[in-house]
């Protein structure tokens, strides 16, 4: 995989969904010697991890703006794992199909490697296949003045500080981009101290974990608790994990969190999940501080006029955006029987990285639903023709009361098991109220007019799904004619609404021409012949 | 009720505060539903506390009534008629403008109305809005001039001066009723003399016609009934000495109007109110009019009411010209089934709603939900227009954007029950035949406001009602708990179900909208939402109002799109639709779902358009039925047919999310001059074309000089001269702009109108109620759409920052996107 531009597109298609991610570029470091790239890039401990690991096909991944850097520290790790143990096979990857904030499996696969190692920012989700090692590179940062202005703004602006009873601040949980992973001990030492200074912070508890720098498919790890709690230990993620056990005792709600890093996806999701908890960002480049908290009701609101509209959607295209996060197989399994379980008709489509003009061309297709990393699942339609859901939203969107708590959640696992607790929920509650509202329509929040819902996979799907659902009806649809069938497919349906449906066949009409030579060449000019 | 020839279906319609409730509670009273001494004061029809509170009808509600007609008045009924009993179907409607949506709803399933005209205050712009209504639908017209008490008692004109206001006021009526005559309904005026005025106090309880009049002189004239009508009206003119009839004044003769009319009422007045007892006696004799003992001992006004319903009753005298002058269905519908159905005149619905046939296939057309007691659900109103309505038989049920032939907006479903609404109480029935209105239990959950039910599989849609308000006034609504969210959404499912005008959406940022006629229509519906409807507090935020974006000129340069694979070019100027095509597409004149070669056809002829461009439109947008258009204007450019589809989609999105301020766009024409397509179909999908076209379109709308309409309110005020002033100075303030002001003859009273921005409105009449001491009353109704002055690409302009502020608040970026946004270079 090379890093070869693609051949007829310039740089203004750049997926418009990808912006946030690059946004937090580590500073090309061309003019860096040795020595010092060798320690912004964590040489040795990748050589340490790699002779330690016993792995011998090495994948080095890396995002685009980073690519500059893949020589040099490709020379350096060469050289020291073969000082220590020669024949291992380095390779370095480029142009991710999906976000470059996973560790792309499958480019890792055709190398055959064992072990990936991820430079640049990441999302940190579990991998499915393949050990990562992470290597985050070393932003720079004034730990004092970091630590100083955080602090300070937690005692100006926090509304909750000194409060009574409920509402009351009981503890701080500090989060960061990975890029300061290597200071996050003194950040939190700096931070501790300044805390205990003030006597109106002194009981404040904070919490902070540590961010694997390696993680392995196989073994959960414990930084990464397979069922989720609501104590703020457990939510895994770049900049939020485990913290230390007191966390347990602490709800989220009553933590005000500490955020040191640029504008990023990981601050939206993270002010996403906990938007009832003030959120402190301290921005290393300006060295200010601001309270997050606002700006989020405003992400919400968005999201859920997103998933109002996807209410409205009988045909669901289910985008893979991803392949290399762990449960994304069993999570897309779920979505699908989710959307089948609702009759809703589902399409899969892998598309790599998304843009207008990929999906505009699925016009049949309603409503997306986005199955990929925490960093990636989050896409603001505005630009799209229809609304692009997280499988969160998905759930809230098919579950035929309203529920929009605020409560949101990113992160696969949780989504899962969550679903599987109100699939349980909502099979009794169907179980009553199955019978004759089948037709009833649909009243629309978002135009305000009765919708009439249409129901795909009655027919053959239904035996499929419901063991319990073989009443004599089913079986005799199953015998219908080929009439029947076509009303189940939404592309034939959307077919027919086209006014152009295809060039019109004059079988027999015209006389038979002789076969040419046509023309060749790639689509942006073509060789006459 | 079987018999249609003799059911009358009839709604009440005025300006606000001319009576209509009250009147109608002599109708009412007539019928026995309340005790003759509360009618004029219960407000029968009022069903709802807050109606009481206010003393406004807020909803519409329909009574149904028996009348028996005396035998010889038979004879003066014009149309066939089946014994002497007929079915009254009467629906009282509001007369507050913010709820004219209610008074369309029931000219629907109405064919005559009743217009009630305040004696004083003469023809209000409500008159005049609801008349233009009622003669759209093809309604008869007959009126009642009201209030007539007040003429006699608090203004003490004298009997020719009355009689110069009747007149005054009927020829304003008919004026009305003139311009907005349709051929087809025949003279429609109102007359005096053929028995289709009527006047009366509906406070009182008493009212009449000449006919009354005319019964009581024609055997002592010895002339013909009809003759002595015509001769109670007008320039007649009666010399007691000399016992002639002429047709002037000269030679002391006295108008018939007054002397047989007039005299007889003014000497009763006169007698009761200044206390000469004495005369009451032989006067009442004379009348024909018994007291009971207990009556005798009234007094004043007491007694003036009284001796008048007794002499005068109103219900009588209305109901006999209802029945008289008013169409049956089975004459109605002859007539009105053009305007009623969409389909074509020869099939088996539109012949059997022609015949009004109780055998034909079932046409009803639900004009409206009206809530029950039993919470959330609804009875559906409305009128049997063919066949025969009954519960159990399956019918089909078409929404209104239901096309004959497809499974859209269509269910198969029985009516549970059939009930006669009769204001706040229902009764139920077995079946219900054509001519009738009816409620029908069971079928709201299939239709959200309006819809027609029918057993005709080859049926097509009754016309849907076009409302003369649009909701032009928004606030957006919150939860307090988030965890109420579900019963806000159920609560607004409601209130669109409840109310036929008022619009929910929720916008690109996840605020609820709910969107009213005017700010006392949505404090209404805000009140139901929030105590009925959801049952859950809410935030509800500042009014907001909906803006339009337009274009000014045509496009300066031809705009140009290229798709993201750079293949493929559209070429697009804009430029502004007439004013005039523009409201014929919003009225529903011109639209989407015309032939193409009749729509051609109007265009050129009345629009001043190309007939090949006319041919070549391809779409209205936004949601296919706005007033913006695309049109192909492309000389044989190669698979054009192809892409069309992505272009509308492109086209369609454009036009709702405009390229200023995401509004709405209106007036506005594309021309899709050229196009560039790649040779390869995969090439030119829609994934390439759809986000083109809709680039393509904000450049040549950025290209033509965008503008911003915004909705303006026609304002009516009454006042006396001393409030001028402070009406002035109001409206000055809030960029108001007076274009008449007339003085009301015979009265102290001022008419003020004047245009004033929807925007500046808010408070308005709070305001002009301070400023004039409480003599001013407005009345607004949303008139048309006013191009602001100045560019919102001008920076620093008043308009650049209104738009500034929708952006923001709509949370998207605060300039304008640059043209090289979405402009291409070659």
């Amino acid at each position: 995989m090379s890093s070869t531009e693609n051949t007829f597109s310039s740089p203004s298609t750049d997926p418009i969904s990808r912006t946030p991610l690059t946004r937090t570029t580590l500073p090309l470091n061309a003019t860096l010697s040795k020595a010092e790239l060798s320690d912004y890039y964590e040489v040795q401990r990748t050589v340490d991890e790699i002779v330690q690991g016993g792995f011998k096909r090495v994948a080095l991944q890396f995002p685009d703006e980073l690519l500059p850097d893949s020589v040099p520290i490709y020379r350096l790790l060469k050289s020291g794992i073969d000082q220590r143990k020669p024949g291992v096979e380095l390779y370095v990857l480029a142009d991710t199909s999906y976000g470059s904030c996973c560790a792309d499996e499958v480019a890792a696969q055709h190398v055959d490697s064992d072990v990936i190692v991820h430079y640049g920012h990441a999302c940190l989700s579990r991998p499915y296949r393949l050990p990562v090692i992470y290597v985050f590179g070393k932003k720079p940062l004034d730990v004092r003045d970091c630590a100083a202005k955080l602090v300070s703004s937690v005692l100006e602006n926090s509304e909750k500080l000194g409060g009574e009873g409920e509402g009351r601040l009981k503890g701080v949980v500090l989060r960061h981009d990975v890029g300061y992973t290597y200071k996050s001990e003194s950040i939190v030492a700096e931070i501790r101290d300044r805390l205990s200074k003030s006597p109106e912070t002194s009981d404040l508890k904070l919490f902070y974990s540590h961010i694997p720098t390696r993680l392995n498919p196989s073994v959960p790890t414990d930084e990464h608790p397979t069922s989720p709690s609501p104590s703020p230990a457990s939510v895994s993620g770049p900049t939020e994990s485990q913290g230390s056990d007191e966390g347990e005792k602490v709800g989220m709600e009553d933590c005000a969190i500490l955020y040191v890093g640029e504008e990023s996806m990981g601050l939206t999701n993270l002010c996403m999940m906990y938007s009832s908890s003030e959120i402190h960002t301290y921005t290393p480049s300006t060295r200010t501080t601001h309270l997050s908290s606002t700006s989020t009701n405003k992400l919400l609101m968005k999201r859920y006029a997103a998933v109002q509209k996807a209410r409205d959607a009988d045909v669901w295209g289910i985008l893979v955006g991803t392949l290399g996060v762990a449960s994304y197989l069993p999570l897309l399994t779920h979505i699908r029987n989710l959307l089948r379980k609702s009759h809703k008709k589902s399409y899969t489509i892998s598309l790599g990285k998304l843009n207008p003009s990929k999906l505009a061309n699925f016009a049949e297709v309603e409503a997306w639903v986005m199955v990929a990393c925490e960093e990636g699942s989050l896409v603001d339609s505005k630009e799209f023709l229809k609304p692009i859901v997280t499988p969160f939203e998905l759930e809230i969107a098919l579950r035929e009361k309203e529920s929009w708590t605020g409560r949101y959640v990113l992160d696969f696992e949780s989504v899962l098991s969550g679903q599987t607790e109100d699939d349980e929920n909502e099979k009794e509650a169907e179980s009553g109220e199955e019978g004759d509202d089948d037709e009833r329509p649909m009243f629309s929040t978002v135009t305000g007019k009765y919708r009439k819902v249409k129901k795909f996979g009655l027919d053959n799907g239904a035996d499929r799904i419901e063991e319990g659902d073989k009443d004599g009806r089913v079986v005799l649809r199953n015998q219908d004619n080929a009439v029947g069938l076509l009303g189940d497919s939404a592309g034939a349906e959307f077919l027919q609404s086209r006014t152009f449906q295809g060039l019109e066949r004059r079988e027999g009409e015209d006389a038979p021409s002789l076969l040419e030579q046509g023309r060749s060449g790639i689509a942006r000019g073509y060789h006459e012949v | 009720m079987d018999k249609p020839t003799n059911i009358r279906n009839m709604s009440v319609i005025a300006h606000v505060d001319h009576g209509k409730s009250t009147l109608t509670d002599s109708l009412v009273s007539k019928a026995g539903i309340i005790a003759a001494k509360n009618a004029g004061d219960v407000r029968f029809t009022d069903t709802r506390d807050d109606e009481k509170e206010r003393g406004i009808t807020i909803k519409s509600t329909a009574i149904s009534m028996y009348f028996e007609v005396s035998k010889e008045d038979l004879s003066a009924v014009k149309q066939k008629t089946d014994g002497t009993d007929f079915l009254i179907n009467l629906i009282d409607s509001p007369g507050h403008v913010d709820f004219s949506s209610e008074v369309t709803a029931a000219l629907r399933v109405t064919d005559g109305a009743l217009v009630v005209v305040d004696t004083i205050e003469g023809v209000c712009v409500q008159t005049e809005t609801v008349l233009r209504q009622a003669l759209t639908e093809r309604i008869k017209p007959v009126l009642v001039i009201n209030k007539v008490d007040r003429a006699l008692l608090e203004l003490q004109v004298e009997k020719e001066e009355l009689f110069q206001n009747f007149r005054r006021v009927i020829e304003n009526v008919n004026v009305i009723i003139s311009t907005y005559n349709d051929p087809v309904l025949g003279d429609v005026q109102v007359y005096p003399d053929i028995g289709t005025v009527a006047f009366g106090s509906g406070l009182h309880g008493w009212a009449f016609t000449l006919r009354q009049f005319a019964n009581r002189y024609a055997k002592k004239f010895g002339v013909d009934k009809e003759k002595m009508m015509a001769r109670l009206w007008g320039d007649n003119f009666f010399n007691p000495k000399t016992k002639k009839w002429a047709k002037t004044s000269e030679g002391g003769g006295e108008r018939a109007f007054n002397m047989f009319v007039l005299d007889p009422i003014y000497k009763v007045f006169d007698a009761v109110m200044n206390f000469k007892k004495d005369a009451i006696g032989p006067m009442l004799e004379k009348l024909d009019v018994k007291l009971a003992s207990e009556e005798r001992e009234l007094e004043g006004k007491a007694l003036l009411k009284v001796i008048m319903r007794k002499f005068l009753p109103a219900g009588d005298s209305l109901l006999e010209m209802i029945v008289i002058s008013l169409p049956s269905p089975a004459t109605a519908q002859r007539y009105r089934v053009e305007t009623l159905y969409e389909g074509p005149m020869d099939d088996e619905s539109a012949i059997g709603v022609r015949d009004c046939d109780p055998k034909g296939p079932l046409m009803l057309y639900i004009s409206k939900m009206v809530p029950t007691s039993d919470k959330g659900r609804f009875y559906a109103f409305g009128r049997v227009f063919s066949g025969t309505v009954r519960a159990g038989p399956k019918i089909r049920i078409q929404g209104p954007n239901y096309v004959p032939g497809k499974k859209d907006d269509l269910f198969i479903k029985s009516v549970q029950r059939t009930v006669l609404m009769m204001g706040r109480y229902v009764e139920p029935i077995e079946d219900c035949p054509c001519g009738n209105i009816v409620g029908l239990v069971g079928i709201d959950q299939f239709l959200l406001k309006s819809g027609t039910l029918t057993t005709s599989e080859t049926a097509h849609n009754m016309k849907v009602m076009k409302f003369s308000v649009s909701p032009v006034v928004r606030v957006s609504v919150e939860v307090k708990n988030a965890s109420d969210l579900p019963k806000l959404v159920e609560g607004l499912k409601r209130l669109s179900k409840s109310d036929p005008c008022v619009q929910t959406s929720v916008s690109e940022t996840g605020e609820h909208i709910v969107a009213g006629a005017g700010e006392l229509h949505l404090e209404i519906c805000l009140k139901d939402l929030q105590e009925d409807h959801a049952g859950v507090p809410l935030k509800i935020s500042d009014p907001v109002v909906g803006y339009r974006e337009t274009v000014k000129a045509e496009s300066s340069i031809v705009a140009l799109a290229k798709s993201q694979n750079k293949h493929n070019r559209l070429f697009v100027k804009a430029l502004p639709i007439d004013e005039e095509l523009t409201k014929a597409i919003e009225s529903g004149k011109v639209s989407a779902r015309d032939d193409f070669k009749a729509r051609a056809r109007i265009l050129a002829d009345e629009f001043g358009w190309d007939v090949t461009d006319a041919r070549k439109i391809w779409c209205f947008g936004p949601e296919t039925t706005g007033p913006n258009l695309l049109v192909d204007v492309t000389k044989g450019v190669q698979y054009l047919n192809e892409i069309k589809d992505s272009c509308i989609a492109g086209f369609q999105w454009a036009t709702k999310e405009g390229v200023c301020a995401e509004e709405n766009m209106r007036g506005v024409r594309f021309n899709v001059l050229d196009v560039v397509l790649h040779t390869d179909a995969i090439h030119r999908g829609g994934g390439q074309i759809i986000p083109t076209t809709r680039r393509v379109c904000y450049a040549a709308a950025l290209l033509a000089t965008p503008g911003l309409q915004e909705p303006v309110y026609l304002v009516e005020i009454q006042c006396p001269e001393n409030a001028i002033g402070g009406i002035y100075s109001c409206l000055n303030k809030r960029r108001g702009q007076v274009f008449s002001e007339e003085q009301r003859p015979g009265t102290p009273m001022f008419t003020v109108k004047a245009y004033l921005p929807v925007m500046e409105s808010f408070g308005f009449n709070g305001d002009l109620r301070s400023a004039t001491g409480g003599q001013a009353f407005p009345q607004s109704v949303f008139d048309h759409w006013e191009l602001m002055n100045g560019s919102p690409l001008d920076k620093g302009s008043k308009i650049e920052e209104l738009v500034r502020s929708i952006r923001v608040r709509k949370g998207l970026k605060p300039e304008i996107p640059a043209l090289d946004t979405y402009y291409d270079k070659l």
